[in-house]
């Protein structure tokens, strides 16, 4: 078990100008799970395979345990990685598929099959150890993979989207087994997904990526409750958060008709506000609207209002709870609750 | 009502025949051809195999039964040619084989000019066997103006008649400078069939290369090396033109197509003894062409056997 510390770490493929990961500076303690988190391109698992020593580094520093290991070969960083597509290897057995990392570092017969009987019962894989992976479900294989990595008892997991092909239902159902086993076997984490669900209920600290530039590292809570720029606040968060430009020069701050409370702590523009959806609401008085989408999901239901700020027409999603009897183009009125978070013209979080 | 569908019924198997015929037709031509060229010629040797048929002299055919094949396993020189086809077979096909994985390694790797290497690498398979029987014989092992023998006589060695020294070996060398590409092309289907990702965790379990070789990427090869192995056989069996050109036949070279050949239109005239020769031959291939086909079929439906 061990720290791990991106220190600027930049990875440029060859061939491109632009980094695919610019100066990464990030410090996962000891038995921490974090969550690396972007959309695609956003260098998420490029910055998780400069871990794994399979993507040269090409500035900066990568350290596990505070040694230094930029340049050293993946064999030799004792890590364990979970692959998206599991990578197990087809002519193997199970049980030689998770036994193969300890035949590598010449560990005995019988060390070897205790340890693999033991990582099996963990994972529930005991009956299927002489099976080959073609012979097992999409479920079973992610198990296998995972079995692979626990078995080398390794200084850091390394997990690259592994439960993107799963089901929806075995997806959810494995998120909560894979934190619950990450907590119990304590092994630092590093895990890459582009489902910011998945980041928001697995890691201990998410950090959000986009274009090779970290964004954010915070805690979930505080990632949701202060996104550090325009970026984050719209990516994390299911449905995501009303953003709203408003024009920098243009008198008290409103939103439609509704004026915002708190302003700016400095003197900086506003170029943005963001308000969730739970944190508006379909009343008697606030922002005229016209409903135009209503999504009921049964405990409660979002709902699309079309309003007129600044001249244009603009939608805000709002969360009603419960039961609604609210029909498409009703005309209705949006309060704001809750906070309203503030960006500059630059995208970056403006404090009040 | 039922009688309505009755005729219904009897329209529409009609027109079903008519449809049927509508695609086979065209294809009649191109079946009736290819009975007419293989499949008579193949009855009419079985046939001849069971009769004994002399042209010169000149001689009635007479029915003798079995008797040719029985002849066959009392012939030394049939035995003879026998072990010179298991010999060149088995030498040049596990030599291409072997030559032709170490390319496929090296043409997987990316470097610059890949694709004019495998262009070039390629073009021994696309020559005639005549033309290169030819070029070997003539170019290479000559003893007089040979580049073999020009590159030993520059260092300072004797010049080697290689073709009179080592016939079945000569003929075995141009076997695989033609057959080697043709493995390479199999064995790198097989490495770039491989997930890319799958060596990678090999890597990250502190897997050497060499042992990714060896417990990865070789047993994944292994459906190709078996393919490989039994098209380069089913050819190579049947192999005369290399024969013809390098050595005429010269002694322990004369493989079976070979033996077939100077038994018959090559100067033997014993048309009835040649065509058994040639009905075991193709016996035997068909035997392991059938193994080839299974293996085949394993590999389409991408399981290793």
């Amino acid at each position: 078990m061990a720290d791990v510390t991106y220190d600027g770490a930049t990875r440029i493929y060859p061939g491109t100008e632009i980094a695919a990961v610019d100066s990464l500076d990030l410090d996962i303690a000891d038995g921490e799970f974090l969550v690396l988190v972007g959309p695609s391109g956003s260098g998420k698992s490029t910055a998780l395979r400069m871990l794994a020593g399979l993507e040269f580094i090409d500035g900066g520093s990568v350290s596990i345990g505070g040694r230094d290991v930029t340049l050293t070969p993946p064999q030799d960083r004792d890590i364990a990685m979970v692959f998206q597509n599991y990578a197990l290897y087809p002519n193997m057995t199970v049980a030689a598929n998770m036994g193969f990392a300890l035949k590598q570092r010449g560990i005995e017969k019988e060390e070897r099959a205790r340890r693999v009987r033991e990582a099996a019962k963990v994972l529930d894989l005991e009956e299927y150890l002489d099976r080959k992976p073609k012979n097992l479900s999409g479920g079973q294989r992610q198990r296998v993979a995972m079995g692979r990595a626990i078995v080398r008892e390794p200084q850091v997991f390394l997990m690259d989207e592994p439960l993107s092909n799963l089901d929806a239902k075995l997806r959810v159902q494995t998120r909560t087994e894979l934190a619950e086993l990450q907590a119990r076997l304590g092994v630092t984490t590093v895990y890459v997904t582009h489902d910011q669900v998945e980041a928001m209920t697995m890691g201990h600290r998410v950090a959000v990526l986009r274009d090779g530039k970290l964004q954010q590292v915070a805690r979930p809570r505080d990632l949701y409750s202060t996104p550090a720029n325009r970026f984050v606040a719209g990516f994390i968060g299911s449905p995501a958060m009303n953003l709203i430009d408003v024009d920098p020069g243009n008198g008290p701050l409103q939103l439609g008709t509704a004026p915002i409370t708190g302003a700016p702590a400095s003197g900086t523009a506003v170029g943005t506000v963001g308000v969730r959806p739970e944190h508006l609401r379909l009343g008697s008085t606030g922002i005229n609207g016209r409903v135009t989408v209503i999504e009921e999901l049964g405990s409660q239901a979002f709902v699309h209002v079309a309003i007129e700020h600044e001249g244009r027409d603009e939608v805000l999603v709002v969360r009603d709870e419960g039961e609604t009897d609210i029909q498409r183009n009703d005309n209705v009125q949006v309060g704001i609750l809750g906070p309203c978070h503030l960006f500059g013209t630059d995208g970056e979080r403006i404090d009040q | 009502m039922t009688a309505a569908t009755a005729d219904r019924a009897k329209l529409l198997a009609k027109r079903n025949r008519l449809e049927a015929w509508k695609r086979r037709l065209p294809l009649l031509p191109a079946l009736l051809f290819t009975i007419v060229v293989t499949q008579v010629p193949f009855v009419l040797s079985l046939w001849y195999s069971f009769t004994e048929w002399r042209i010169n002299p000149p001689s009635p055919r007479t029915f003798i039964g079995v008797d040719n094949y029985t002849g066959l396993v009392s012939n030394s020189f049939f035995r003879d040619a026998a072990f010179t086809t298991i010999f060149m077979t088995v030498a040049s096909v596990l030599l291409s084989l072997l030559l032709g994985t170490g390319l496929a390694l090296l043409l997987d790797r990316d470097f610059f000019g890949r694709g004019l290497a495998r262009t070039l690498l390629i073009t021994p398979f696309l020559i005639m066997p005549v033309v290169a029987g030819l070029v070997w014989k003539t170019q290479m092992f000559n003893s007089s103006f040979g580049v073999l023998n020009w590159i030993l006589e520059t260092l300072g060695f004797d010049s080697i008649e290689f073709v009179s020294r080592w016939p079945a070996g000569s003929i075995i060398v141009v076997l695989v400078w033609q057959w080697m590409p043709f493995m390479m092309l199999i064995v790198l289907a097989g490495l770039q069939g491989q997930d890319p990702s799958v060596l990678e965790a090999a890597r990250v379990d502190g897997a050497s290369s060499f042992s990714i070789f060896g417990q990865i990427t070789l047993p994944q090869l292994r459906p190709y090396l078996e393919l490989g192995t039994l098209l380069g056989t089913i050819y190579l069996i049947q192999v005369f033109d290399h024969v013809e050109v390098i050595t005429g036949g010269g002694p322990g070279s004369t493989n079976i197509p070979y033996f077939v050949f100077q038994r018959s239109i090559g100067g033997g005239w014993r048309f009835g003894e040649a065509s058994a020769f040639s009905i075991v031959v193709v016996v035997a291939s068909i035997v392991i062409a059938n193994l080839g086909l299974r293996v085949l079929s394993n590999l389409l439906e991408g399981e290793a056997p």
